[in-house]
This record gives structure tokens, sequence and C-alpha cells, in this order.
């Protein structure tokens, strides 16, 4: 048996993680498990104040329990990758491991006051993307589906959370992986 | 149309490279890194990138602009985005002096990276598009705009119908004029592939090697006067049709080149290294007779066999008498409108003039003759004088030799056909073939005709 594996970090509160559980991987049709992950300070990158992703995807690998299909980290830090600004999250295409940024998707970042019901839709769906791309989805042009490129929360905001019929066909079959 | 373009990423920064890299395969593209100038060079050579994103400072000698410049001296199509740390207005002024598509500084921000991409793409993909548009007729042909009331006809549409949604290769058989080039055309845009390309290549209008370079395309430098890369037809045609006119005029050499697109489908660019893989389904059509030129040995039997998967033979209009009167009012009405001129008719001794002549050059040529005697004729409808110059290109219309046939081969053609004509009558035929009967003996036995 193979599970769907989701882990928080320390600092990540668990009404959040258990509504990405329940609500996002709850979409997959597999056996969901929920694990312990240590804090990511390794990461931290003192001139960006931000987290590298690349070194917390290298973590997850290795922390990844041998019944693991996939194993999707929860976190309230700033990810980054070189290139670019910010990451709301970033997955191995096709691989086993992939992390979710909270940090961007609540209100209060953009200086708004705090809406949890926009926040669990934006991490649902961020959650829903980066697992798509550990099945092998890459980016869809059908801007209300989950794996949509999204390079800010109003892009979130535009999908669903849910895959179009193109990408749910690329997934694997229910029976497959239960 | 994404996974059509590819992208490398230059930077000798591991972290850096690999980062950029995954981030554009999230977005549906093939990335390829290089970690130096000199394996950026090396790797364009081998592959058709779209897209090269280029680190300014890069250790070894080669930095960013250098690579750009080397690449851009090879592929000046290629888009090249220069990314650096440092934003100065002087190195941002160089790279676009030296021909950089763009210049960006990182950290960068995802929504620009994004933008910047799919901009180029866009671009890129509508001169794909333009350069298919211009190569390509702009008439697009479907099965109901071709004109028929004979019964092969019909038949023969009808089959074309049911094949369109086939991958399976088609040749096409039949006179020059006939409409073999109309009936691929319906063929591709009945077919799932109608929205891709469908480009035509006259494989007897060019020599050889031409040829070669047409359908496959060359590297620079090939050859003498292969001053650019260039994208053969059957790259053009990628998803779509190729559309083989005159294929019994093609070479040995390439005859084995296209059974190994037919089999393999795939090939190489002449002077290239690179495997290049195609979907494209092959029509083939010809005016000469493939089986004979097979039994004749100028033809491969083995590439015979993989084109003739669906068989096609239109008759020629000589034969279908009963379509003149339907396709010429079609082309007087057509050619009306276009040449503005007042004609709307044809009359009974005009049709019989039409239907009497023999139209060597088949449906083409009978338009033709409809546009001559619009142009001429002074009334409005079309009469036997209009049609005159027809009895006269019968007289004065010279003969052309079947190609790659020799005397002896037309000596062979001449006497089966006459004795078809005949029945068989061995009397008759010598008569008409102005030799006596012993004579005509002799070349059947010789020619080994069977009667």
């Amino acid at each position: 048996m193979k599970y769907l594996y989701v882990g928080a970090t320390p600092e990540v509160d668990p009404d959040a993680l258990a509504f990405v559980r329940d609500v996002a991987l709850a979409n997959f049709g597999a056996p969901v498990r929920q694990m312990e992950l240590s804090g990511i300070d390794f990461a931290y990158d003192a001139n960006r104040n931000q987290y590298g992703s690349i070194p917390v995807l290298e973590m997850l690998a290795r922390c990844a329990p041998a019944d693991a299909r996939k194993l999707l980290a929860v976190t309230e830090r700033d990810l980054f990758i070189p290139v670019l600004t910010f990451v709301f999250g970033q997955a191995q295409l096709g691989g086993r491991v992939g992390v979710v940024s909270l940090a961007r998707l609540r209100q209060e970042f953009y200086g708004l006051p705090p809406n949890c019901e926009v926040f669990q839709g934006r991490a649902v769906k961020e959650a829903l993307h980066e697992t798509g791309h550990m099945f092998g989805l890459v980016h869809c042009a059908d801007r209300t589906c989950a794996m949509s490129l999204a390079t800010n929360v109003r892009q979130i905001d535009m999908k669903q959370a849910a895959f179009c019929a193109a990408c749910a066909a690329r997934l694997p079959a229910r029976g497959e992986l239960s | 149309m994404k996974t059509h373009w590819q992208i490398l990423v230059v930077d000798d920064e591991e972290v850096m490279r690999e980062s950029l890299a995954a981030w554009l395969r999230e977005d549906g593209y093939l990335v390829d890194t290089a970690e130096s100038g000199r394996e950026a060079v090396e790797k364009a050579t081998q592959k058709d990138y779209a897209i090269y994103f280029v680190d300014l400072k890069m250790p070894g000698g080669m930095d960013g602009i250098e690579t750009m410049m080397q690449i851009r001296r090879k592929y000046a199509d290629a888009s090249i985005i220069i990314i650096t740390a440092y934003a100065t207005v002087d190195t941002a002024i160089t790279a676009m002096k030296e021909g950089a598509q763009e210049y960006i500084v990182k950290p960068c921000n995802p929504e620009e990276i994004s933008l910047l991409v799919s901009r180029i793409v866009k671009v890129k993909n509508l001169q794909r598009e333009n350069s298919i548009l211009r190569k390509k007729l702009s008439r697009q042909y479907r099965f109901q705009d071709i004109i028929s009331k004979n019964a092969r006809m019909h038949q023969i549409l009808t089959l074309a119908h049911d094949i369109a949604g086939l991958r399976s290769t088609v040749l096409i058989q039949g006179e020059s004029g006939t409409g073999k080039e109309l009936i691929a055309r319906a063929i591709h845009n009945s077919s799932d592939r109608a929205q891709k390309p469908f480009v035509a290549v006259s494989c007897a209008a060019l020599a050889e090697t031409l040829l070669e370079s047409e359908l496959f395309g060359h590297e620079k430098g090939a050859f003498t006067g292969a001053g650019e890369r260039k994208i053969g037809k059957f790259e053009l045609a990628s998803g779509g049709t190729i559309f083989l006119d005159e294929i019994g005029d093609i070479s040995p050499k390439l005859q084995v080149d296209l059974l190994r697109v037919l089999q393999e489908r795939c090939f190489y660019r002449v002077g290239g290294q690179e495997e290049v893989r195609v979907d494209v389904r092959v029509i083939a059509a010809t005016h000469v007779n493939l089986q004979q030129a097979v039994a004749d040995g100028k033809f491969r039997d083995d590439l015979f066999y993989r084109l003739n998967v669906i068989e096609i033979r239109i008759p020629p209009l000589r034969e279908r008498r009963d379509d003149i009167p339907l396709l010429a009012r079609h082309f007087l009405e057509r050619l009306a409108h276009e040449l503005g001129k007042d004609v709307d008719e044809i009359c009974e001794d005009g049709l019989k003039a039409l239907m009497d002549y023999h139209w060597p050059g088949n449906v083409r040529e009978l338009e033709n003759a409809v546009e001559r005697a619009m142009v001429t004729c002074h009334g409005r409808a079309l009469t036997a004088d209009d049609f005159a110059f027809l009895a006269q290109n019968g007289h004065t219309k010279s003969w052309t030799p079947p190609p790659g046939m020799n005397l002896q081969e037309m000596e062979k053609l001449a006497i089966i056909a006459t004795l078809q004509r005949t029945g068989g009558n061995i009397k008759e035929s010598a008569g008409i073939l102005g030799v006596d009967r012993s004579t005509l003996y002799e070349k059947i036995k010789k020619y080994e005709i069977p009667r």
C-alpha cells in the first residue's frame, strides 16, 4: 500500500494542515497519512530573509517514508528559488516530493484584513497544484484549472479548487492509487 | 504549442541553473541546461532551442555576451534572454546592442519571466504559422467543393472521405490536371489534422539535392550556399499532412530516405546529426503508373507498398465526360465574377465542342479553356467559335514523352494501348500502327505483351 503523505513544519497551524489534508489531498482518491516534519531553518537565506525551496525538497526526499507515494509539505515560511523573488510552492515534476508556502496566501501579507475563507481556498488550490506537478502535470492554459500558473494571488483566486477535465484525465485513475 | 519549443538555460551556478530549468519545465517546456558558454554553443548545434536564458557572468573566458554572440552568429532567430545579478545600464545596453531579446535582473518576479517567455513563444508561434501560411496555397478545399456527378468519382470521394480520419499513407494516381492535390487537400481538411499544416511539394520541379534539402531541411554549412539552417517541408508539416506530388520522379537515393521516414517517422536534416521525429501524414501522387515503374525496376517496390496503403485512382476527364458541362458551368460562374465579365451561358454548340475534345490536360485544361474563351468572347454566351482554339490545340499541341521512358518502353505502351482499343484485333492494330502483322506479332512476343 502506498500513501499520499502530508506534513507540516512546526510553525503551521494544525487547522490549516487539516484543511489541506482533508480537502485537497482527498481529491486524489488515495489513502492519506500525516507526518511530522522538522523546521526548515537550514534553508534560510539571510540576504533575502527567505527560505530556499530546493534544499527543502532535498530534505523531504530524504525523510519521505518508504510507503509514501508522494509527500507534500506545508510551511509558513516564504520560499524562493535563486532566480525568482519568491515561489508559492515547488514540486519535483513527476517526482515524490513537493512543498507549499502559506506565507503569501494570507490577506495580511498584502496589508488587508484577515479572511480565513480566502486563505483556506488558496491553500487548497496551491496544494492541488503542487501535488498535480508530482503526478507529472504541467501548467494548464485553462485559467480556472488548479494547474494553471499563478504568479500572484489574484490568479490563484481565479482558479477553482479542482482540475479541468483534461488535467484530471492525465492523473492516475482512482483505482490505481488506492 | 508549448512543448514544441525548447529552452536552454546557461549558468555556471548549478542551483541557479537547475531551479530555473525546473520552474520552466513545470510550465510545460522542454528544458536543457549548460554550465558554460562553450557547452551552450555546443548544445545549440545539436538541438533547435527557441529561447536561451544566459547568465551574464560566467568564468572560463566566455561570458554571457560572448556566448550570445556565438549562438546568434549561427542561429540568427534564436531569442536570448540575458540574466544578471547586477543591473547596470552599461551591461544592459551592451546586451541589447548585441541582440539580446530581453535583459532580466535576478531575482526576478515570477510574473515577469512568465510573461516574457509567453510573449516570445507567442511571436515564435506566429512566425511559424506565418511561414506555413505563406508556403501553402491559401485555398482550403473540402469534399463538397469537388464537383462531379460521375459514379466513379463519387466512389472515390466516398473512399477519400472514409479514410480521411486515418493516418495511413495514401497514393493518388491520375493524369496531370485531374485534381490530385484537390483530393489530397480535401482528405486533409476532413481529417483531425485539419487545423495543422498541409504542405505540398512537387517532387518533379527540383533537382535531387535541392529536393532533399527542401523535404528534410539542412544545417548551416551543409553545402555551398547553405548560409542558414533551413527547416524542411516534413518539419513544417508537423502534425499535419505532406503532399508529395509527382512521387514517381524521385531519385533512388531519395526513395531510400523517404522509405525511412515512412517506416521510422524520423529523418536527419542534410548535414545534420540530430534525428528529427515527425508526426506527418503522407499523401503521395503520381501521373505515371507506379506499378509499372516498380516492374521496370525504376521505383523501389518496398516504397511503393508503403505508399500504396490506400490507393485512389482519379479517372481522366475524357473518361467522365458527363462532368464536362457541370465543370464548365462552374468555371464560367466563378470566372465571370473574377474577371468581371458579363458572360453567363455556354451555347449548345459550345458545349458540343467541349464534349468532343479529348482533354489531355484534364480539368485544369478545361478551366483554362473556359477562361480563355471568356476573355476573348464578345456576347453573353460562349459559342463553338469561342472554343475554336481547342481544335488547333488538338493538332499543334506538342507531344512530350512520359518522363523516364525510353523508346522501347514507349513502343511497348503504344502496342498495348492500340490492342486495347481494337479489342485485341491484330490486323486492325497493325494497320493503325503502320506495321505489317508479322512485325506486330514479333514485337508482342519480344515485349511479352499478354493477349
